[in-house]
């Protein structure tokens, strides 16, 4: 198992480096960055040299890489140029907290509802909760979130209101004016408010199509042999089902619950967008629409790095849950 | 062998499957008896009902399967008039069941010692620690070497004849009253399979339990089996002691059984071996009269007609035909 695992990082290794190559020269290929300011008259000619040099850009491609990829390891990645004044890594750190909260919550919570609703659903096959629990699941795939959240929106911030008038909960963004340096708890109550609708909204989402893979998994595993041996020793069925068949379907699904933490840091750009929250999925969307080359290549980095993670984790995972996998 | 009294007495058994495309007779009228420390040898070709019959007896039928007549009268007891939780105490205390493909019949995240702990846990009021005793003496039992050491290893661990083994010894961890074997030794090779057989035949001979002994091949029955039920089309075509089988196949089914077993015989004459002609019918399209006329080369017009009755042709020596085979023991 060690050997295993210091072979796979040094392998992660090349995919990493091979990651940033890609991402450079992509951003390299599309963006000018100093196409806008030519245009701009406030801008000198002079400042634009100095800054022509200072990225580096006065220097061929294969040299302004390593140029770059030197200062991302010593940690300097770059002048955000989206918003002038500060760093990317200040602009990445600002937005990572509120995407992990509400990514994070949503995938905990789309977890906690979604596989006991799947477990059901397979057990329950072809029954009418089996019916009602598919049609829900394909109705919340379905539905985009632009349209729900704004829906969701219009009840909880436009029709619905507290006794004070105010509107039930606020229909977007992620602090109260003036609530910055307040005490911890009273940031916290603010904070949630602004989570309630996003969270939901991603939720129903995920949920339907977690529920629909629990549910295949749960379903391949009830019609296998074990499950009959089980029976024959005249175990009682909720054990049946709880030890001897939702072991088994557990297996699959911790891989792709692994496999999609990124989804976690790299956040949902338009469900950002619909309830106006500064996190990564905006950040990045800005960054890559708007030539701010430098945090987009960051951003880009950092999913790969993400990425390459997740499939450790989920490697490693699985030899933990499944006995017959092994590594040496 | 051993005394008369009756354990199981299976009385015009029905499992039909409803699907989509029709009903499937799976067993249709299926009726046999086995006595305390009786082996009952249950052949025929697969579609004809006996692994179905099995499960009717514990009564795991999957849907859309499902028992629809009959009685299965086991200790005197019907099990069909049983509730769920009473049949659960049967299942695995009083009547152990072993499977076909002991590759896919454990399941492969827990230890062969989890597996066969927990099914002497769920019927034996005893602790953990002597269930654990009791599991490495039946690893011991069915001929498992370092019984200790295979208590912890998973299915994936172990050869197809050790897994069998396992099965076995799950199987045993209650000393039921009687062991179903549906097809335990036809996914192992053929050495294996001889040490399976021989194992049981042991264990059988020193609990003294009963055997239902499920098989498609004619040459184990002759070994294991006291009492032989040929079944064909969900139904039971001969039922006799298995010398008399043997000698004096009354059914042409049987006969033509018997006589496509290969032999040192035929071998050195050059013939070719006899087969049964034509296929099993499909289980949705059944035959008028007896289901076997199609393939018979005694069929007459009774038998396009009428379906026989499992008739005495001969003492105790039951067959469902019109026209009995008079054997010339030539042909085996």
């Amino acid at each position: 198992m060690r050997n295993y695992l210091i072979r796979r990082t040094l392998q992660s290794i090349p995919i990493i480096l091979g990651a940033m190559l890609v991402s450079f020269i992509i951003l390299s290929l599309v963006s000018d960055p100093f196409a806008a300011m030519m245009e701009n008259p406030k801008v000198k000619l002079a400042d634009i040299e100095r800054l022509r040099k200072a990225w580096g850009f006065d220097l061929p491609v294969y040299l302004r890489f390593f140029k770059w990829f030197g200062s991302v390891l010593t940690g300097n990645w770059g002048p955000s140029l989206l918003y002038p004044g500060y760093s990317a890594r200040e602009i990445i750190f600002r937005a990572l907290p509120i995407t992990l909260q509400v990514m994070g919550l949503q995938f905990i919570f789309s977890l906690i509802v979604s596989i006991p609703l799947g477990i059901i659903s397979a057990i329950k096959q072809y029954s009418k909760t089996d019916y009602t629990l598919t049609f829900f699941s394909f109705f919340g795939m379905s539905m985009p979130t632009f349209w729900f959240g704004l829906m969701m929106m219009l009840l909880f911030s436009v029709y619905l209101k507290r006794p004070s008038g105010a509107s039930l909960l606020p229909p977007g963004g992620i602090i109260t004016p003036g609530m910055e340096s307040a005490p911890f708890l009273a940031r916290l109550g603010d904070r949630i408010q602004y989570l309630i609708l996003p969270v939901i909204v991603l939720s129903l989402n995920s949920i339907g199509s977690w529920v629909r893979y629990m549910r295949s998994f749960m379903l391949e595993v009830l019609h296998q042999d074990y499950l009959r041996t089980a029976r024959a020793k005249g175990l009682p069925e909720r054990r049946v089902i709880y030890k001897h068949a939702l072991r088994n379907a557990l297996i699959p699904i911790v891989t792709l619950i692994a496999l999609s933490l990124p989804t976690i840091v790299s956040g949902a750009s338009i469900t950002e967008f619909v309830f106006n929250i500064p996190g990564m999925g905006q950040l990045i969307l800005n960054a890559e629409l708007k030539n701010d080359y430098p945090t987009a290549m960051i951003a880009l980095t950092l999913s790969t790095v993400l990425v390459v993670i997740a499939n450790f984790v989920a490697d490693i995972v699985y030899s933990f849950i499944d006995p017959r996998i092994r590594y040496a | 062998m051993g005394n008369n009294e009756l354990l199981l007495d299976l009385r015009n058994l029905q499992t039909y499957f409803f699907t989509d495309d029709g009903v499937v007779k799976a067993v249709d009228g299926m009726s046999f008896q086995i006595r305390k420390g009786e082996v009952l040898g249950l052949v025929g070709e697969s579609g004809c009902g006996k692994s179905v019959a099995s499960l009717s007896i514990i009564r795991l039928v999957d849907k859309p399967g499902k028992v629809v007549g009959g009685e299965i009268i086991f200790k005197g007891e019907d099990l069909l008039k049983k509730s769920e939780e009473e049949m659960r105490k049967i299942r695995g205390a009083e009547i152990g069941m072993i499977f076909q493909e002991p590759m896919t019949s454990l399941n492969p995240v827990y230890t062969i010692g989890n597996q066969i702990m927990e099914a002497i846990l769920v019927h034996q009021d005893i602790g953990e620690e002597e269930a654990q005793k009791r599991s490495i003496e039946l690893l011991k039992l069915v001929g498992i070497p370092e019984p200790e050491r295979r208590f912890n290893q998973y299915p994936h661990e172990l050869s197809g004849g050790m897994r069998q083994r396992a099965m076995i010894a799950m199987a045993m961890s209650s000393n039921p009253d009687l062991l179903i074997s549906d097809e335990a030794t036809t996914a192992l090779d053929v050495t294996i399979q001889a040490q399976i057989l021989e194992l049981m035949k042991d264990l059988q001979k020193r609990t003294g339990m009963a055997v239902l002994f499920i098989t498609h091949d004619l040459s184990l029955v002759a070994e294991m089996a006291d009492i032989v039920a040929v079944a064909y089309t969900g139904k039971i075509v001969e039922y006799s002691d298995v010398r008399s089988v043997f000698k004096n196949p009354k059914h042409p089914y049987t006969f033509g059984l018997l006589r496509s077993v290969p032999s040192l015989v035929n071998e050195q004459r050059k013939v070719d071996l006899p087969a049964i002609e034509g296929m099993v019918p499909s289980p949705y399209h059944m035959p008028n009269g007896c289901h076997f006329h199609p393939r018979c080369p005694f069929a007459t017009d009774v038998c396009r007609r009428e379906m026989p009755e499992l008739e005495e042709k001969l003492p105790s020596h039951y067959a469902r035909c019109f026209h009995p085979v008079e054997v010339s023991k030539e042909v085996v």
